[in-house]
C-alpha cells in the first residue's frame, strides 16, 4: 500500500476518534450546564448526615462526607484482606484435593468448583446472607462459650465480633474466590512435569513430603500470576457488599450519589480508590514473587 | 536473455558495525537457477530476503523484474515486486487457520482480484502438480513437513510469479522427506522457472543450478558454474566449506 | 455401549476397589467420606421431601422465564428461546452436513434481529416496552447483545493498542487498563447515570440498552486484553509470508492476524462469555428484573416470604444449567477452531 495513503488513513481514523470523543465531551458539558450540576469537590467537607452500621474508626452522622468515604474505604480494605487470606487457604485445600489421587476427594473438589464457578456471585452472597445468617433458626448455629459463636447477629471470635453483613460477604467472597484459586493451584501443580513426581517417589519420599519440598516450589512461579489476578478480582467483587448492606467504599458512594447527585465526582473517587487497591495488591504480589524467585534459584 | 534480477553493491550493516551484506553484486537471467551457499550467519538469508523487500539495505541498488529499488525502501514498488515474486520459507509459514486450498487462493483472490472459482481451479491444478491434491480440504497441521512445504511452493506459484525465492526450503524437513520437495523444485526448473535457492543440498545444486554463489561474512567469495565450484573451487574458503559439508 | 455382562461388572468392581480401597488409609478415608456424603444427601432428601415447598417455583415459572411480559404475548420470547436452544442442540449434536454447518453461523446471526422483533413487536405484532421485559429472556438478551457488541469493539481496541501512532496506542491502553481496574457494578451503575449525560439533548435510551452499553464498554476492555495476548503469540513469520504474497496491511490484519488471534484467545473469550452471563445478575440490584431480579421480587411477595432456599436453589440450578450448556458449546467450538503453538511449525 502507498505509504502516504497509509499515513493519511491512520490520521483519518485518528481524527474520527478525536471528533467522536469531542462530541461526547461536548454533550457532557451541555448536559452538565443544562442540569446545573457542574463538577466540584467542595461538598466533601459538608456533614454526611447518614448513619453507618459499621465503622472501625469513630463515626457519626455529623462527620463529613470525606470521613464517611474514608470509613467505607477502611471497611473495604478489611473485607478484602481477610477474605484474601481465607480464600487462599480454602482454595489451596480444594486445589490439592482436586489433584488428589484419591478419586472420591477429587470428585468432591470438582463438584465444589463447578457449583461455585457456574453460579453468579451475587446469588451466592444473597444465599449466605439471607439463608446462611439471617435465616438461622433459633438464631444460633454454633456456640462455644467465650470462644466462637455463629448466630444471626454474625460471628463472635474471642470477643471480636463481626456483623452478619460482614460475615456473609466474607464467606461468599472467600468461597467464590477459593474455587478460582483452586483451579490456579491445580494448573500450577499440573505444570510440574510428571518426571518430577516419579523422581521423588523413586527417592523414597512420601507423597506429602514430596509435594511440599519438590512439587510446590516448582509450581509457585506458575501459580503467582494467576493468584494475583484472582486477588484483583476479589477486590473488585467486594463491591457487591451493597447487596448484603455492608458499608464498603462503593455502597457509601452509592448513598452519597443518591443524596447529592454528585455522580461524576464519586466516579472519580471510586476509580482512584480501586487504582490504589490494585496497586497495593499487585505490588505486594510482585514482592512475594521476587522473594520466591530469589530464594529458589534452581536451574 | 534478459536479466530478471540485478543487484549492485548491496550493503547492509548491523548496529554493531558488522556487515550482513558487504558489497554484494549479482545478476540472474531469465530461466536460470542460482544456488546460494555459505555457512550459517554468512548473510545468504538476508540477501534473498532483500529481493522481495522483507529486509532493507543501506546502500546499493536492486533491480527486480525491471523495478528498481534502493535504500529508501519504497513500499509501493516493493508491493509491485511482491506481486510478481514468490517466496518459500524454511519453516513453510502456512496459515494454520486456513485450509490448504484457502492458503493457496488467499493471495490470488485478494491481491490479484481473481474470481474465487478461477483461483480455486488453478489452485487445484497446482496441488495436482505437487501431488497433494487429495489434501486440499485439510489444514496445515494435518500434513507432514514435506507436504506442507509443497503446499508452500504451490502457494507461491499461485500468483504466477516470474521469479521464485527459496530460503533453505529443506532444512526443516526430516531427511526422508527432503527428496519429495527437491523433486518438485527440479520439475519447476525444467519448466523454465527462474529461481534463487538458498540451500545446503549439494546434489540439487550440482544437478539443477546454472550458477553457484558462495558467501561468507556478508561477502560474495566466488560465483562459478556448479561443475567448477564442486570439483575445483577457486577459493580456499569455498573448499573448506565443501569439505565440512561432505562430513555430514 | 451399555451392554452389561458379568465381565464388565467384574472389571468395574476391581476398578472401584483399586481406586477407593487400595490400602488401609484409603479405605478408612473412603468410608468416612462416603459416610459424610450419605449424611448430607440424607439431610437434603429429608429437607426436600418434608420441609421444602416448591410452589414458589412452580406457580411462578412464567415469571422466571418472561418477567412481566404480557401473558397473551409470552409465546414471543418463548419462540425466541426455543430457537436458541434448538440451534445450540443442532450445533452440538446435529449431523455434520456441509450445507448445514455453513448455514449455522447465519442461523446464529439471525437469532439477533429475530429476538429484537419478537420482543419489541411492530410489523404486525403488538409493541411491548422494554421495561416489561424480564426473567431469563432478559438475562439471555443482555448476554447475547453485550457479547456481540463488545467483540468488534474489543478487536478494534486490541488493534489500536498495537498501533504505531503513539496517541492512539496510549489512549486505548489507558482505556483498557482503567476499565479493567474498576468493578463491574460501578460501571453498570454509572452507566445508568452517566450514559444519558454523554448523549445529545433529546435522545434517550432505555435502561436495558444503557445496561447493554455499559456491559459492552466493560467487556470490550477484557476482550481486547485477551486478544492482545493472541496477537502477540502469532509469530512474525506469519506476517512475513503474508507480506511476500503481496497482501497489504489491512488485508493482513483482516485475513491473518484477527482470525488467528480470535482462535488463540477462544478459551479465554468463552470464559468471558460465561462470566458475562453470570454478571448480568448484577442488574437485579440496579433496577432490571432479570432472572435474579424476578427471584428478588417473588421473595418480596408476602405470599412467598422466607422461602429463600427454594428460590435460590432453583435460580442457582438454572444459572448452572445455562453456564454448563455454554461451556459445552464452547469446548465444542474450541476443539474445531483452536490453534495453539503446535500448529506453527517449529524445529
Amino acid at each position: 500500500m502507498n505509504k502516504h495513503r497509509n499515513i493519511f488513513l491512520q490520521y483519518f481514523i485518528f481524527i474520527v476518534f478525536i471528533s467522536l470523543f469531542g462530541i461526547l465531551i461536548n454533550n457532557l458539558a451541555i448536559n452538565l450546564i443544562r442540569t446545573g450540576i457542574g463538577i466540584n469537590f467542595s461538598w466533601l467537607l459538608k456533614p454526611a448526615s447518614f448513619a453507618l452500621a459499621e465503622y472501625p474508626l469513630p463515626y457519626s452522622a455529623s462527620d463529613t462526607y470525606a470521613w464517611a468515604l474514608f470509613i467505607g474505604w477502611l471497611n473495604s480494605l478489611k473485607v478484602i484482606f481477610i477474605s484474601l487470606i481465607l480464600s487462599t487457604f480454602i482454595g489451596t485445600l480444594i486445589g490439592f484435593a482436586r489433584t488428589s489421587t484419591h478419586s472420591l476427594i477429587g470428585l468432591i473438589a470438582a463438584g465444589y468448583i463447578t457449583i461455585i464457578r457456574q453460579t453468579p456471585l451475587l446469588l451466592q452472597l444473597m444465599f449466605w446472607y439471607f439463608v446462611g445468617f439471617l435465616g438461622l433458626k433459633d438464631n444460633i448455629l454454633i456456640h462455644i462459650e467465650n470462644i466462637f459463636k455463629v448466630s444471626n447477629q454474625g460471628i463472635e471470635l474471642y470477643g471480636l465480633s463481626f456483623s452478619s453483613e460482614f460475615s456473609a460477604l466474607l464467606f461468599g467472597l472467600s468461597i467464590f474466590t477459593s474455587a478460582y484459586i483452586a483451579e490456579v493451584i491445580r494448573g500450577g501443580i499440573l505444570s510440574v512435569s510428571r518426571g518430577q513426581w516419579e523422581a521423588f517417589r523413586s527417592l523414597g519420599l512420601s507423597e506429602i513430603k514430596g509435594l511440599i519440598s519438590i512439587i510446590i516450589p516448582q509450581a509457585l512461579p506458575a501459580i503467582i500470576p494467576g493468584l494475583t489476578s484472582q486477588y484483583l478480582n476479589l477486590a473488585k467483587n467486594s463491591t457487591l457488599a451493597i447487596a448484603v448492606g455492608y458499608s464498603d467504599i462503593y455502597s457509601i458512594n452509592d448513598t452519597i450519589i443518591n443524596q447529592t447527585g454528585r455522580a461524576i465526582e464519586c466516579f472519580i473517587i471510586l476509580l482512584t480508590s480501586f487504582l490504589f487497591f490494585n496497586l497495593i495488591i499487585s505490588n505486594s504480589m510482585e514482592i512475594v514473587n521476587k522473594i520466591i524467585v530469589s530464594s529458589k534459584k534452581y536451574n | 536473455m534478459k536479466p530478471v534480477l540485478i543487484a549492485k553493491n548491496l550493503i547492509k550493516s548491523y548496529t554493531k558495525g558488522s556487515r550482513a551484506l558487504d558489497n554484494v553484486s549479482l545478476e540472474l537471467n531469465q530461466g536460470r537457477v542460482l544456488v546460494v551457499m555459505g555457512p550459517s550467519g554468512s548473510g545468504k538469508s538476508t540477501l534473498i530476503r532483500t529481493f522481495n523487500g522483507l529486509e532493507n539495505f543501506d546502500k546499493g541498488e536492486l533491480n527486480v523484474l525491471g523495478i528498481k529499488i534502493d535504500s529508501t525502501h519504497d513500499e509501493q514498488k516493493i508491493q509491485r515486486i511482491r506481486k510478481r515474486v514468490g517466496m518459500v520459507f524454511q519453516q513453510f509459514n502456512l496459515f494454520p487457520h486456513l485450509s490448504i486450498l484457502e492458503n493457496i487462493t488467499l493471495a490470488p483472490i485478494h491481491v490479484q482480484k481473481r474470481r474465487k472459482i478461477d483461483a480455486e481451479e488453478y489452485g487445484m491444478y497446482l496441488l495436482n502438480q505437487m501431488g497433494i491434491d487429495s489434501h486440499a480440504r485439510k489444514y496445515p497441521s494435518q500434513l507432514s513437513g514435506g507436504e506442507q512445504q509443497r503446499v508452500a511452493i504451490a502457494r507461491a506459484l499461485a500468483l504466477k510469479p516470474e521469479l521464485l525465492l527459496f530460503d533453505e526450503p529443506t532444512s526443516a524437513l526430516d531427511p526422508e522427506r527432503i527428496n519429495e520437495v527437491l523433486d518438485a523444485m527440479r520439475r519447476l526448473a525444467e519448466q523454465g522457472m527462474t529461481m534463487v535457492v538458498v540451500t545446503h543440498e549439494i546434489g540439487f545444486a550440482k544437478e539443477v543450478s546454472d550458477q553457484v554463489l558462495f558467501m561468507d561474512s556478508g561477502k560474495v567469495i566466488e560465483t562459478s558454474t556448479p561443475d567448477i565450484f564442486f570439483s575445483n573451487a577457486k577459493h580456499e574458503r569455498s573448499r573448506k566449506f565443501l569439505n565440512q559439508l561432505d562430513k555430514y | 455401549m451399555f451392554n452389561i455382562n458379568s465381565d464388565s461388572i467384574n472389571t468395574l468392581f476391581q476398578k472401584v476397589r483399586k481406586l477407593l480401597f487400595s490400602n488401609l488409609f484409603n479405605t478408612v478415608l473412603s468410608l468416612v467420606i462416603l459416610l459424610i456424603i450419605s449424611l448430607v444427601f440424607f439431610n437434603i432428601y429429608k429437607w426436600f421431601s418434608l420441609n421444602s415447598s416448591w410452589e414458589v417455583v412452580t406457580t411462578n415459572l412464567p415469571l422466571y422465564a418472561f418477567g412481566s411480559f404480557p401473558t397473551d404475548q409470552q409465546w414471543r420470547p418463548a419462540t425466541w428461546m426455543i430457537c436458541l436452544l434448538f440451534i445450540s442442540l443442532l450445533t452440538l449434536f446435529g449431523p455434520k452436513w456441509k450445507w448445514l454447518r455453513k448455514n449455522l453461523l447465519l442461523a446464529w446471526i439471525i437469532t439477533i434481529p429475530l429476538g429484537l422483533y419478537l420482543l419489541y413487536g411492530g410489523f404486525g405484532l403488538s409493541p411491548i416496552m422494554s421495561r416489561q421485559w424480564g426473567g431469563l429472556t432478559l438475562t439471555l438478551l443482555l448476554t447475547i447483545f453485550s457479547a456481540l457488541l463488545s467483540l468488534p469493539l474489543g478487536i478494534i481496541l486490541a488493534l489500536c493498542r498495537q498501533s504505531s501512532l503513539p496517541l492512539i496506542q496510549k489512549s486505548s491502553s489507558i482505556y483498557i487498563d482503567v476499565m479493567r481496574a474498576i468493578p463491574l457494578i460501578s460501571v453498570l451503575f454509572f452507566g445508568q447515570l452517566l450514559i444519558p449525560l454523554f448523549l445529545p439533548v433529546g435522545i434517550e435510551i432505555d435502561r436495558v440498552w444503557r445496561a447493554i452499553f455499559a456491559f459492552t464498554l466493560f467487556l470490550s476492555a477484557y476482550i481486547a486484553e485477551d486478544l492482545r495476548g493472541g496477537l502477540q503469540s502469532i509469530p512474525n513469520t506469519q506476517i512475513e509470508s503474508a507480506n511476500s504474497l503481496g497482501l497489504n496491511q489491512v488485508q493482513i490484519i483482516r485475513f491473518i492476524l484477527v482470525p488467528q488471534a480470535l482462535r488463540i484467545a477462544l478459551p479465554s473469550l468463552t470464559n468471558q462469555a460465561i462470566g458475562l452471563f453470570q454478571n448480568t445478575s448484577l442488574m437485579a440490584i440496579l433496577g432490571l428484573v432479570e432472572l435474579l431480579g424476578v427471584g428478588r421480587s417473588i421473595l418480596a411477595n408476602p405470599e412467598f416470604i422466607g422461602q429463600y432456599i427454594e428460590v435460590y436453589v432453583w435460580l442457582a440450578s438454572v444459572y448452572w444449567m445455562v453456564c454448563t450448556i455454554m461451556a459445552v458449546l464452547a469446548r465444542h467450538l474450541e476443539q474445531r477452531m483452536t490453534i495453539n503453538k503446535t500448529n506453527f511449525q517449529k524445529l
